[in-house]
């Protein structure tokens, strides 16, 4: 039987152990923030949490116990390149959790199961090398009940592996440790742009159009439609290719353009396609358009623009034509029929530019696109000056060119010139440095070179 | 003895075949409606490297903050292998095409490379779905053509077969250590090895005589007849035209006006555009030809479409891989005579 005259722990001695443990805390440890893990979707059978979110950090005071540099093997270079296996431990006040950080986990018990304790799988950010450690196991028993009770939890923790959690505390410092990590994909996006204009001639005896006889077959690259020499302006033309299903992978031509309709044919001139195909021409010898000119290629389109002709006067057939867009300017105008009847030289009206283009977008917001695929992702890195948008969590991998994207947070919105789903490994602010182990692109660039797909696969594909 | 210098980077075309089998692999994450929350593309790279561009590339700032990124997937070559059950004979050699000329290459050998792939999960989850977007393809092997050697444009069916799947999850022992999940598969990549490819001293069979014996005893027939076939040009190598068409002609004309004969003559084969056509007779201006000669086809030619000959100088132009016809001639003997191969005439 112990002995009564002794308590071996009063209430007021255990306080005064604690508040000193606290002091010393306070004097000689780091401070850092909590971060507890909601989970968010769990998985039966394999028992694993497959979305967690971290959106809440609570300061509290760690003293780290590796005076003498973390535990671990430090850095090492595996197969899988660099891994960082840095190991700490850390003492916290179990009073001081119970007090600033328990609280608030018991009111959102929805989203915590456990509250009262640190938990294994939260995070502890550490601002000595900003690293952000994950909490693998919580010893509570040591020191050993001295004076009955215990007053810290000691927490093993190793550096976080991070996959596509959310970690948005709204503490810049600890949000910002992932921000070049884990899979990302590039949005190129246009600005505001300018209409693109041109205009043309009126010509006689030119080429109408160019009918298609055969769209032939076998082509691996467009073939130079040729037509037979005028005595005033040659015409020329383009073939525009398509792939009809069950073909392989070589071409037909879908149709032919001209590019100048030319001028004061006598007789209907011959068109040579190479190859399978075959196409005539049709002649106009009353006033047609003739060959186009860009006078302005304008900037800023995500999608090939409409091209409107004036049309012609009564009885004559109106011209018609398309724009042929490049790096979201337009190019050239390839015409599709030079019209006849026409009195004037018409005019040429070219579909507008994108005007959508404005805002800057927050790291960490959720941008979503306008289209029906509704894809949402989270904002990672944003450039102004290049308008390049660094994108994570993405929920289908389905981003159009051509489709809007809207930061919803910050109202930034802008048009999708080009989407990269490769991760990439530089960035065009020197800000940012990306762990790079992801040779993806590489290998598809160098492979582009050296595998032959030529050959179907005759089994078909799917 | 060894030491002609080559290098066809065989091994690394290899290597690049392999891993782009497997740069594309996405993974999903559902939340708990069922919906996609997360999409991600598995990121790919040969394990090995310079260690110091590993610290420099993956760990640019010292202070890492992560451990590292998951899931990832790493390969590396792990060996060779002689595959004698794909010998082939040793002193053969083949003639192929290196651009414009011949190129004489020994049969390439046959190797296995061994790779293994190893996927590095940080949900069971994650690593299943890898695994299953990988194992269905390969029964046991998965064909990928490469161009082994591009001078030559030598492409190979290599067969990448899947040898074995092992799978490593340790997540029993104390809670302070690491729970690492890693599939290592194991490949067998056939592919070839080529020695070192020489200019073919021999260059193109420009001539072919086939001598024809009046009987079947080697030591007293003698040689009957000689048969000789020549290449005969289908294309106007040396460009020269002289002359044009004088108005444009169809494709069932025979007698058409150009603009100069002089560079003409009967029995002389010229070229109209892709037509061959043998003329048969000049008178003045006008010249009378045979159509479509040499397998091609009659077609309409424009007023002013150039008139090319070709000669003897064609006909020596004609390049490795190119189309062409035949001159034969067949010859008469009563001699006795033999050719012999190293004097280069009849004995």
């Amino acid at each position: 039987m112990l002995n009564p005259f002794f308590l071996q722990g009063s209430q007021g001695e255990q306080g005064l152990v604690q508040d000193l443990i606290n002091e010393q805390l306070r004097m000689y440890g780091l401070e850092c923030h909590y971060i507890p893990r909601k989970l968010m979707t769990s998985r039966t059978i394999m028992k694993e949490v497959t979305e967690s979110r971290f959106d809440q950090a609570f300061p509290l005071e760690a003293y780290l116990m590796n005076v003498d540099g973390y535990a671990g093997q430090g850095d090492i270079l595996s197969k899988f390149g660099v891994r960082v296996t840095t190991e700490a431990t850390f003492v916290i006040s179990r009073e001081r959790f119970e007090e600033s950080v328990a609280p608030f986990l018991e009111q959102q018990e929805d989203d915590y199961d456990v509250s009262n304790r640190p938990r294994e799988g939260d995070l502890l950010f550490s601002p000595l090398g900003k690293k952000l450690f994950e909490i693998k196991y919580v010893e509570f028993e040591k020191p050993n009940y001295q004076l009955r009770k215990n007053y810290t939890y000691q927490l093993t923790c190793e550096v976080f592996e991070y996959e596509d959690e959310v970690i948005d505390t709204n503490v810049n410092l600890i949000d910002e440790v992932v921000q070049t990590d884990g899979y990302i994909a590039r949005l190129v996006l246009s600005g505001v742009g300018a209409t693109a204009t041109a205009n043309t001639t009126l010509a006689f005896g030119a080429v109408q159009q160019i009918f298609l006889q055969n769209d032939g077959y076998g082509y691996l690259a467009a073939p130079t439609v040729s037509i037979s020499t005028s005595p005033g302006v040659d015409a020329t033309a383009v073939a525009i290719m398509t792939s009809r299903s069950g073909i392989g992978t070589a071409k037909s031509i879908d149709r032919i353009l001209l590019i100048n309709p030319g001028g004061d044919y006598v007789g209907v001139p011959t068109v040579t396609v190479p190859g399978t195909g075959i196409a005539t021409a049709g002649i106009t010898t009353l006033g047609s358009v003739g060959i186009v000119t860009i006078t302005s290629g304008g900037s800023g389109y995500t999608t090939t623009p409409n091209v409107a002709i004036t049309t012609a006067p009564s009885g004559g057939t109106d011209a018609t034509a398309e724009a042929v867009m490049v790096g979201g300017t337009i190019s050239a105008i390839r015409i599709s029929n030079a019209g006849s009847g026409y009195t004037s030289a018409p005019t040429i009206t070219i579909g507008a530019a994108t005007s959508i283009g404005d805002g800057d977008y927050i790291f960490n917001e959720t941008v979503q696109v306008s289209s029906d695929s509704s894809e949402t992702a989270r904002v990672k890195v944003w450039d102004s000056s290049s308008r390049t948008l660094d994108v994570s969590i993405l929920t289908k991998m389905q981003f159009q060119v051509g489709e809007k994207i809207k930061g919803l947070e910050s109202g930034a919105e802008y048009v999708i010139l080009s989407v990269d789903y490769d991760t990439p490994n530089d960035y065009p602010n020197d800000q940012y440095k990306q762990n790079q182990y992801n040779d993806n692109a590489d290998f598809e660039t160098e492979a582009d070179a050296i595998l032959d797909f030529s050959e179907g696969n005759p089994f078909g594909t799917f | 003895m060894l030491g002609t210098y080559f290098y066809h980077e065989i091994l690394r075309k290899t290597v690049i075949g392999f891993g782009t089998l497997f740069n594309n692999i996405n993974i999903r994450h559902k939340d708990a409606s069922g919906t996609n929350f997360s999409v991600m593309k598995v990121p790919l790279a040969y394990g090995p490297m310079q260690k110091f561009l590993a610290r420099i590339q993956q760990q640019p700032e010292l202070e890492r903050e992560i451990a590292i990124t998951l899931p990832r997937l790493s390969f590396e070559m792990q060996g060779l292998q002689y595959d004698p059950t794909r010998k082939t004979g040793i002193a053969q050699t083949f003639i192929a095409k290196g651009g414009t000329t011949a190129k004489k290459v020994y049969m390439p050998i046959p190797y296995n490379v061994s790779f293994e792939l190893s996927i590095l999960a940080k949900l069971s989850d994650d690593g299943l779905q890898i695994l299953e977007q990988i194992v269905p393809y390969f029964q046991p092997s998965f064909n990928i053509t490469i161009n082994l050697i591009d001078s030559i444009g030598e492409k190979k069916d290599i067969p990448i077969v899947l040898e074995s799947i092992n799978y490593s999850d340790q997540y029993e022992g104390s809670f302070e250590t690491r729970r690492t999940i890693v599939y290592t598969l194991g490949f067998t990549a056939k592919t070839y090895l080529f020695g070192p490819v020489a200019d073919d001293p021999a260059g193109l069979i420009k001539k072919v005589d086939v001598d024809y014996y009046g009987s079947t005893n080697i030591t007293t027939a003698k040689r009957v007849q000689r048969y000789s076939a020549t290449p005969l040009a289908k294309q106007n190598y040396d460009d020269d035209t002289t002359t044009v068409l004088d108005g444009a002609i169809s494709e069932k004309v025979t007698k058409f006006k150009v603009s100069a004969t002089t560079d003409l003559a009967a029995n002389q084969r010229i070229i109209i555009d892709t037509e061959i056509m043998k003329i048969r007779s000049i008178s003045g201006q006008n010249v009378t030809v045979f159509r479509a000669h040499d397998n091609t086809v009659a077609a309409s030619h424009d007023h002013g479409a150039s008139i090319g000959v070709l000669s003897a100088t064609d006909n020596a132009s004609i390049e490795f891989g190119d189309d062409f016809g035949f001159d034969e001639m067949s010859s008469f003997f009563s001699d006795g005579k033999e050719f012999s191969p190293s004097q280069g005439i009849d004995i």
